[in-house]
Order: structure tokens, then sequence, then C-alpha cells
């Protein structure tokens, strides 16, 4: 009776997972929270009008740590917001799509222009009070953060900070979301996130007086300051990937379909058809 | 007639298999347990044997002495293994001891309100809502800190002078040492006070009732012999909560700032709003860095300090338990 019992609730567990094994094909990664929003866009309409067959799951555990990841071999690919350094070997980086790093203010605050050098001072504790970046806030300023298990971390210290630390009056927090989150709440914060998260309740400055907007951060000459590739990374020199993943990889950069889903997600597509 | 005993209920040897097996069983996660505070320590080594005693005390800024770590395991120079880990133990004692302070006394006046005074149909509610907030995933809590309380902290307790005096050093934002501590209260209190109410409600009633039948008050009644025998069961729950207290990582990681600074009750009241990062956070934030190996010694020197703090807190509840038994029910 207990045997049967327990034959039907193993056949009826086999039953929930074999759809999902039916000639089917999951493809694992992990990496960049900036990418996240539109990798996440670009693996729902693949699977939807592409290839029915293909899955995706992605965990969104920081650029740094996903290229870790593929390194030993637990993802079969990574989203990177940052260039490749030394420590990546054994891995591929294929440009997949542009973004930019908009520094942003909550929208109580008026100030609207921004510089390289001003934000260099803010992050480094040396400018601290918003009168002295020609903000009427005239409070402390709340600067805000990744910590360093982001790429957009590593990102804006090669572009802003020239490789010096952040102060320790930088709040480090863990994910981009919540630094978001965080200069919303806050009157006096400023922080830095992708294109993909400028959303209501976010005020983008321009930066050295060119908006952070994607018909700025265009193909080369890339004209935003804080203009950057996002990466797919994959092992070895790539071709060892499955062939799921490398038709998806073409497919994303190259197709005009492609290319409405990563605008429309907040991205800014670099090689795909108009 | 003994066929048909064997035939229901297995060879006569069944009872010494499950004997073995579970013995085996027993065996086999102690040794996995000694395998992994083993490991922990052997991994920690090099960063203990190149600090000795310094490793616990002050000086310098940890979050850079972290960075040098790092970066010196990375380029392929000479490790560096130099490391202060004072701001980060201040950090860890300060939250988790305020939050068992708090959490201590709250607990036990709400045990003693379900088991002896509330009205049964209350402490029927109150049962299994406290046994739910116990179970509540972390993360939950830890989400309701960053969205709720760190921005009214930040917006309407700190004041512009107070951010002004200690601008360039720490930002007063909210995350802060009180978020820290409220929140792990809440996560901490009703665990403690499922615990001291199993070792409330376990107190012979005979001693109770022989107190009231001398004419003693049911409050003088609770205090003095309820809580008195019951001693046992609010040390094991206190140690308990503690021991999770200080283990807790993400939503400490969430709220308690994220700098490795040690507030300083010297500075007065702006003293609570100032952020500091306890140790198992720092473990989180930086896992990252676990591929530099003396990062990776660092790491695992925190995680073996966690486990000693942890150990030692169930080791000292337990003879605490001991010597208090023989006053006690539980």
């Amino acid at each position: 009776m207990r045997i049967k019992t327990l034959a039907i609730a193993a056949i009826s567990l086999l039953g929930l997972a074999a759809p999902a094994s039916a000639g089917a094909v999951t493809l694992i990664g992990s990496g960049s929270v900036a990418a996240q929003p539109v990798l996440q866009a670009l693996f729902a309409t693949y699977h939807k009008k592409v290839n029915k067959k293909v899955n995706f799951v992605y965990t969104p555990n920081g650029g740094n740590a996903g290229v870790k990841d593929v390194q030993n071999g637990t993802s079969q690919f990574a989203g990177q917001a940052r260039t490749p350094l030394p420590s990546d070997a054994g891995t591929t980086y294929i440009k997949m799509f542009l973004d930019g790093l908009c520094l942003d203010v909550n929208p109580k605050n008026p100030l609207s222009n921004i510089t390289i050098q001003q934000t260099h001072d803010i992050y480094r504790g040396l400018v601290t009070n918003w009168s002295q970046v020609g903000s009427s806030l005239g409070t402390t300023i709340d600067p805000v953060g990744r910590d360093t298990n982001g790429g957009t971390y590593n990102f804006f210290l090669q572009a802003v900070l020239n490789n010096e630390p952040p102060a320790s009056n930088v709040n480090a927090l863990t994910a981009d979301g919540l630094v978001v989150n965080a200069v919303k709440q806050d009157p006096n914060a400023i922080g830095y996130a992708g294109l993909a998260w400028q959303k209501k309740g976010l005020k983008p400055l321009k930066v050295n007086g060119i908006p952070c907007a994607p018909s700025k951060i265009s193909v080369e000459p890339l004209k935003y300051p804080l203009s950057r590739y996002l990466f797919l990374v994959l092992p070895g020199d790539g071709s060892t990937s499955p062939k799921a993943l490398l038709k998806f990889v073409d497919w994303a950069r190259r197709s005009k379909l492609a290319g409405t889903v990563i605008a429309k997600a907040g991205g800014v597509p670099a090689f795909n058809k108009k | 007639m003994e066929e048909q005993f064997h035939q229901e209920y297995g060879p006569k040897w069944s009872d010494q298999r499950v004997e073995r097996m579970l013995g085996a069983l027993v065996v086999g996660v102690v040794a996995l347990l000694l395998a992994m505070i083993v490991t922990v320590f052997i991994r920690a080594w090099p960063s203990f044997s190149h600090n000795g005693l310094a490793w616990f005390g002050p000086g310098g800024n940890v979050d850079d002495q972290l960075n040098a770590i790092f970066l010196s395991g990375q380029n392929g120079l000479e490790y560096v293994y130099t490391f202060h880990g004072w701001p980060l133990i201040w950090s860890t004692i300060l939250i988790t001891g305020a939050a068992a302070v708090i959490g201590l006394v709250c607990a036990l006046f709400v045990a003693v309100f379900i088991v002896e005074f509330a009205p049964e149909w209350m402490s029927n509610v109150l049962q299994p809502v406290i046994r739910f907030l116990a179970s509540v995933p972390t993360v939950i809590y830890g989400l309701i800190g960053v969205v709720v309380l760190v921005p009214f902290i930040g917006n309407h307790l700190v004041t512009e002078s107070q951010k002004a005096s200690v601008a360039g050093v720490i930002s007063l934002t909210g995350y802060s040492l009180l978020a820290a501590t409220l929140v792990l209260t809440v996560m901490i209190t009703p665990l403690m006070v499922s615990i001291f109410s199993d070792g409330l409600r376990a107190v012979k009633p005979g001693w109770l009732e022989g107190s009231l039948a001398l004419g003693v008050n049911r409050w003088r009644t609770t205090w003095k012999i309820g809580v008195r025998s019951a001693r046992p069961a609010i040390v094991a729950g206190t140690v308990l909560a503690v021991a999770r207290a200080i283990g807790e990582a993400v939503m400490l990681a969430m709220i308690s700032g994220s700098v490795g600074f040690a507030p300083n009750p010297a500075d007065g009241l702006i003293f609570v709003y100032e952020p500091s990062r306890p140790l198992a956070p720092t473990i989180v934030k930086n896992i990252d860095q676990l591929s530099s190996p003396p990062a990776n010694a660092t790491l695992f020197a925190i995680a073996a300090v966690l486990l000693f703090s942890a150990a030692t807190f169930s080791l000292t509840g337990y003879f605490a338990r001991r010597a208090m038994r023989k006053y006690g029910a539980a």
C-alpha cells in the first residue's frame, strides 16, 4: 500500500520534470546585475519568438562573481559590465550592447550637471557638501555606490576614480537595485546605475554637459563620458560553448528584433540591424 | 508461530540493524562537522599566524587592509596579510549585544504574558503567530529595513548638523547601528519567546499552586517560581538567539551600513546613527575575493572567529543550564 503511494508520488514528480527535459536545452548563466534587465528581456523574447526549446537561468550575482563561475564551470556564460582584466584568463569577452552609467540624484535636488572631476571628488570624500558642486541644496552629500562584487564598481573605479578606492563615507551596497532605492529615498544622495535602471524617482545628471540618454550613447565615438559595452563572457576561446548558446549570442548581437528588445529594456543596441 | 512473527515484523536482528544504521549516521554527521571545523581553521591559519593577537585589535582602516590583502593575491606580488579586525568585532558585539539584551527583556515579558496571563483564545492566536515570526526568512526583515526603517532614520531622525559634523568620514544615511539593532531584535525575539514559553509551561503546576495556596499573588508567583524555575530554558533560548544573531549575514549586510567603521560611544547620541559592518556581512560582501589566497585566508579567519564564538556560546549555555538544573523543571 505504502509502496504504491510512493510509486505514484515518484511518477508524478517525474511528470513535473518531464516537460523541461523533452529535447530542450537549459543555458545557465550568472553575473552582471547591470546587464540583467536587458539580458532577461533578450532571454524571454528568444524563448518565446525564436526557439521555444531553449530556456535560460540567470543568477545576477555581480559581474566579477559571474566570470569566476565561468572559469570554474558552474556557469555556461556570464554577463559582465567591465572590460577584461588579467584575472579573467581563460575566458572570452563578447561585446553585446552599449550602456551608459548614469549619475543619479534625487528629483528634489535642483542640480542638473556634474563633471567627472566633481564626481571623483565626491566619491573620494574631498567634497562633502552639495553647495560645493553648485547645488542650492546646501546639505551634506550622501554618496552611494556598489560593493566590490559588481562589474559596475570596477567600471566606476576606472572611469571616474582613476582606480583610487572610494572614500569611507561612500555607502557600498550589494546590488544596483539597492543603489537606486537609496537615491530614490534620500534627497541628499548621489548614486550610479546603468541606463536600464533609469525610472521614475531618479534624476540622471548631465555629465560634462552631455545627458545620459540612449541617443548620446551610440556606436563609436562614444560621446557620453561614461559609456560602456556590456559583455557576455564565455569559457575558453568561445568555440566550446553549446551551439544553442552561440546561436543566441549571434541573434542577440545582430537581429533587428533583438535590437528593439535591447532598446526597450534600457540598453543601446550596438551591432543590430536597424 | 515464529515464522508468522518474522513475516510481520521482519527478521530478528532488525533492531540491531537500525541501531547500527542510526549510529553510522550520527558518526557521519560528527565527522562532517569535525572536517568542517578543521578545514576552516587550516584555511584561516595564515591570517592568524601573520597577525597574532593584533588580528583582534584596532589599527588603520580595515577596508583598506582588506583591499590591500585582496590585491596582493591578484597581482602576484608578495602576499599581504595585515588585518586588524576590531571595527568588525566591535560592530558585532554592539549590534548582537544590544539586540540580545532588548530581545531578552521583551521576550521574557511576552512569554510570561502568553503563558500565565493571556486569556486562552489570545494565547491560542499568539502561539502560532510567534512561531511563524520565528521562521520568517531574514532577507524579508532586511527588505523591510531597507525600504522602511533606513529611510525613516536617514530622513527624519538624523539632522543636517549631525551629518555635517562627520562629513567626509562617514555618511549618516540611516544605515546604522540603530536600524541593525532594531531589525535584529525583531528577528530574534520571536525565537526567544517560543523557547521561553515552552520552558514556562513545563514548570510543575504543583509548585505554582503551592505558592498560590499560600496567598502569594499571581505576579509574584510567576516571577519568583515560574520564571525562576524556567531559567534553564531562558538561558537556552538566549544562547540560541545570540548564536543566530552573530551568524546573521544577509540582513545585516543590507542595513548595517557597509563601512568597516567602529562606532564610538564617546560621540554622543550620534553614535547610534553611525554605520558599521559586523563580521558575518564582511564575508558576504567580500565573497568575490575568495580567489585571492591571502583574502581567502582572511575570510576564513573571520569564519573561524564566528565559529569559535558560536561554539563558546553553546558551551557556556550548556554549563549554565547544568548548574541551574537543580532549581528548575526543564
